[in-house]
C-alpha cells in the first residue's frame, strides 16, 4: 500500500507539472520529452507545494487531499487538451552518434546511482531536523502545519520561518502513503538530479547548438564530491540541490528567451524564478540577481514588460509568505541581524577572516575536486567573448558567489567563521550546475572567442 | 588547426583529468559504504538516535515514556552547550515529542546547578538531560538508552 501511495503521490505532481509545462509550450509545435519531464517534476512540486499551502488555509485532511489531487487533474487534463487543440506533437531526442549514446548510458547509470546511494543514507541533520520536520508535523495534523510550531521558541530551532516547497512536496508524499515514511520519500533528491543534470545537458546543447558538450558537463555534474558524497548534498535531503536546480532552469531559461523570444522561454522562466524563495530563504537573494539579469537582458531587445510580468509571480509568493509569517506571528530568525550601515561599519573588520575562509572552501579538494577552478576558467572565457548573454552567464556565476560569503558580515553567531564553515558549502551548491552550464559553452566557444 | 584551438582543447582536457581524478576518489566510496535500508517509517530518526543513545525504534519509545507525564507544562530538554551530539540529541528529542511543548536548554557547565535552580518542578512535565548527568537534588532521574536521563514532573503519577 505504501509503495502504491507513493506512486500515487508521485503520479499527481506529475500530471501537475505536465499540465503546466504543456499549457506553456502547446504553441511550440514540437514538444520534447526530456525537457517536458524535467520542468514536470520542477513546476510540479512546486504547485502541488503551493497549493497545499494555499488550500489548507481553508480545510485540512482528506478535503485538502482532494482539493490538491483536483486541482492537480484539472492542471493535467487543461494542458492535455490545448495541447491536443494546437496540435503539437512529442519529440525524443535520441543521440545520434556512439559519442553521444556512451555519455547518454553514464548520464542514466548516474542517475540510478544517485537512487541508489540515497537509499543507503538517512536524512542529514538539516534534512530532518529543518525540512522534514515541517511535513511530518503537517502530516500529524492533517495536511496543515499548525499555528503554535511557528511560534514555539522551544522548536525555533527548526527554522519555522524556512519556505515550504521541499517539505510539503514531501507532505503530499506522505499523506499518499498514508505514513510519514522516512525512507521513501528520500527519493524525491534524486529526482531533482535526474532534472537538473538532463536539463544542463539541454540547455548547453540549445546555446551551443551542440549535444556533446551538454552531455560531457551532465555527465560530469555527479562527480563534484559536494554534490554526490557529503553532508549536504543530493543524498542527504536537504534542499540546497533542488535550489540550484530551480537556479539552472530559471537561467537558462532566460538565456534562451534572449537567443529566442518566445513566451514559453520568458514564461518557464518566470515560474522557475518564482519557486526560487519557495524552495529557501536564501532563495530571494538569486531571485534578486535574476531579475537584475532579466532586466539587462530585456533592455537591448525592448522587451522590459515581458520582463516584469516575468517577476509578478515570485513577488507574490515573497510577499504571501512573509506576510503569512508575520500574521501567524513566527518566531524571529535569529541567525542574521537585520542589515544596517552601522551595523556593517561596525562588522567591517570580519571582511579578512570571511575572504579566508571562503578561499579555504572553494580550494577544499574534499568537498569540490577542482570544480570552481574550471568555474573560473569558464567566467573568464565568458567574460573575454563580449556579449551582453555570457556576460550575464559569468555574472550569475560569481555574484552569488561574491554575495553570500558578505552575508556573514551580519551573522549573529558568537563564532561568524564557524557560522560560514557549517553553511557557506551549501549555501555554494546552489551556483554549482550554473557553474556547469558555463563550463559547457566555454568548451564550444567559437574559434575567434578563444582568447 | 590553429594553435588556439590545440591550447584550448589541450586546457579543458586536462582540467577535466585532475577534475575527475579527485572527484572520483572521493564520491566513489559513497557507491560501497552502508547498506540499503532498513526500510521502516523512522528510518532516520530512528538511526540518529539509537547511534547516540543505544535505543532502537527511539521515535516510539521515547513518546510512549513522556506520554505518561503531565500534559500542562513545558518539557525542559537540557542539553551541553558546544557538544554537538548532546544538542543533536536534545533537537531530536524535540522533534518526536511533538505536540508536546518543549523548552532548549543550553548549558555550559557539566554540574547545570546554577541555570537549573530558577526552574518551578510543579510548572513543567519534566527534565530530559541528553548526554549529561542530571543535578543530584533534582532526585532520581529514570535512565533512557545509554545517555538520555528523564526527572519527571513530582506531579506525574
Amino acid at each position: 500500500m505504501t509503495l502504491l501511495g507513493l506512486s500515487a503521490g508521485y503520479l499527481t505532481i506529475f500530471i501537475a507539472g505536465f499540465g503546466v509545462t504543456l499549457l506553456v509550450f502547446a504553441r511550440a509545435g514540437r514538444l520534447n520529452l526530456v525537457e517536458c519531464s524535467c520542468l514536470s517534476w520542477l513546476l510540479g512540486s512546486g504547485a502541488v507545494s503551493l497549493l497545499i499551502w494555499l488550500c489548507g488555509t481553508f480545510c485540512s485532511g482528506l478535503l485538502l487531499q482532494m482539493a490538491v489531487t483536483i486541482a492537480c487533474l484539472a492542471l493535467g487534463i487543461s494542458g492535455w487538451r490545448i495541447k491536443q487543440k494546437l496540435g503539437s506533437k512529442f519529440a525524443l531526442p535520441l543521440p545520434t552518434n556512439v559519442i553521444e549514446w556512451l555519455l547518454t548510458s553514464l548520464l542514466l547509470v548516474e542517475i540510478i546511482l544517485f537512487f541508489y546511494v540515497s537509499f543507503k543514507h538517512t536524512l542529514g541533520w538539516d534534512g530532518l531536523l529543518n525540512w522534514e520536520i515541517k511535513a511530518r508535523y503537517a502530516f500529524l495534523s492533517g495536511g496543515v502545519i499548525p499555528g503554535s510550531y511557528y511560534s514555539d521558541p522551544g522548536r525555533a530551532f527548526s527554522h519555522p520561518e524556512y519556505p515550504l516547497g521541499i517539505p510539503f512536496t514531501e507532505l503530499w508524499l506522505y499523506l499518499w502513503m498514508g505514513e510519514p515514511h522516512q525512507f521513501w520519500v528520500k527519493t524525491i533528491f534524486p529526482l531533482f538530479y535526474a532534472a537538473g543534470a538532463l536539463l544542463l545537458a539541454l540547455f548547453v546543447t540549445r546555446l551551443s547548438t551542440k549535444r556533446w558538450p551538454g552531455l560531457i558537463v551532465a555527465t560530469l555534474l555527479a562527480f563534484v564530491p559536494f554534490l554526490s558524497a557529503s553532508p549536504g548534498g543530493i543524498i542527504v535531503g536537504y534542499v540546497d540541490f533542488p535550489m540550484s536546480v530551480f537556479y539552472l532552469a530559471a537561467l537558462g531559461y532566460l538565456l534562451c528567451w534572449y537567443r529566442e523570444d518566445t513566451v514559453s522561454n520568458i514564461s518557464i522562466f518566470a515560474g522557475c524564478l518564482a519557486l526560487l524563495p519557495w524552495i529557501k530563504s536564501e532563495g530571494l537573494i538569486l531571485w534578486v540577481l535574476l531579475v537584475f539579469f532579466g532586466l539587462c537582458l530585456s533592455l537591448p531587445k525592448h522587451r522590459t514588460r515581458q520582463v516584469t510580468l516575468a517577476l509578478l509571480p515570485g513577488l507574490f509568493i515573497v510577499v504571501g509568505w512573509r506576510l503569512y509569517l508575520r500574521l501567524i506571528h513566527t518566531f524571529p530568525p535569529a541567525d542574521f541581524a537585520h542589515p544596517s550601515f552601522s551595523l556593517l561599519h561596525h562588522n567591517l573588520g570580519r571582511l579578512a577572516d570571511i575572504g579566508r575562509v571562503f578561499s579555504e572552501d572553494v580550494s577544499t579538494l574534499v568537498y569540490w575536486s577542482i570544480f570552481w577552478l574550471l568555474a573560473a576558467v569558464a567566467i573568464g572565457y565568458a567574460l573575454s567573448a563580449r556579449k551582453l548573454e555570457k556576460v550575464i552567464l559569468a555574472m550569475a556565476v560569481l555574484l552569488p558567489i561574491v554575495l553570500y560569503p558578505l552575508a556573514y558580515v551580519f551573522s549573529t553567531w558568537p563564532s561568524y567563521t564557524a557560522h560560514m564553515t557549517s553553511s557557506l558549502p551549501r549555501l555554494l551548491l546552489h551556483v554549482v550546475p550554473a557553474g556547469w552550464l558555463a563550463i559547457g559553452l566555454a568548451l564550444t566557444q567559437p574559434k575567434g572567442q578563444v582568447r | 588547426m590553429p594553435f588556439r584551438l590545440y591550447i584550448h582543447i589541450g586546457l579543458w582536457c586536462a582540467l577535466f583529468a585532475v577534475f575527475f581524478a579527485f572527484g572520483i576518489r572521493i564520491a566513489g566510496p559513497a557507491l560501497v559504504e552502508n547498506h540499503i535500508g532498513p526500510v521502516e517509517v523512522n528510518r532516520s530518526i530512528d538511526a540518529y538516535i539509537l547511534a547516540l543513545s543505544g535505543i532502537e525504534h527511539g521515535s516510539e519509545k521515547l513518546p510512549d515514556v513522556f506520554g505518561r507525564l503531565p500534559k500542562v507544562g513545558p518539557l525542559i530538554i537540557v542539553v551541553r552547550k558546544d557538544n554537538s551530539q548532546s544538542e543533536f540529541l536534545g533537537m531530536m528529542i524535540g522533534y518526536i515529542s511533538w505536540p508536546r511543548e518543549i523548552k532548549l536548554i543550553k548549558i555550559a557547565t557539566p554540574t547545570a546547578e546554577k541555570e537549573l535552580a530558577g526552574i518551578n518542578p510543579d510548572s513543567i512535565s519534566g527534565l530530559v538531560f541528553c548526554l549529561m548527568d542530571p543535578p543530584a537534588w533534582l532526585g532520581k532521574p529514570i535512565r533512557l538508552g545509554s545517555s538520555i536521563f528523564l526527572v519527571p514532573s513530582p506531579k506525574t503519577g
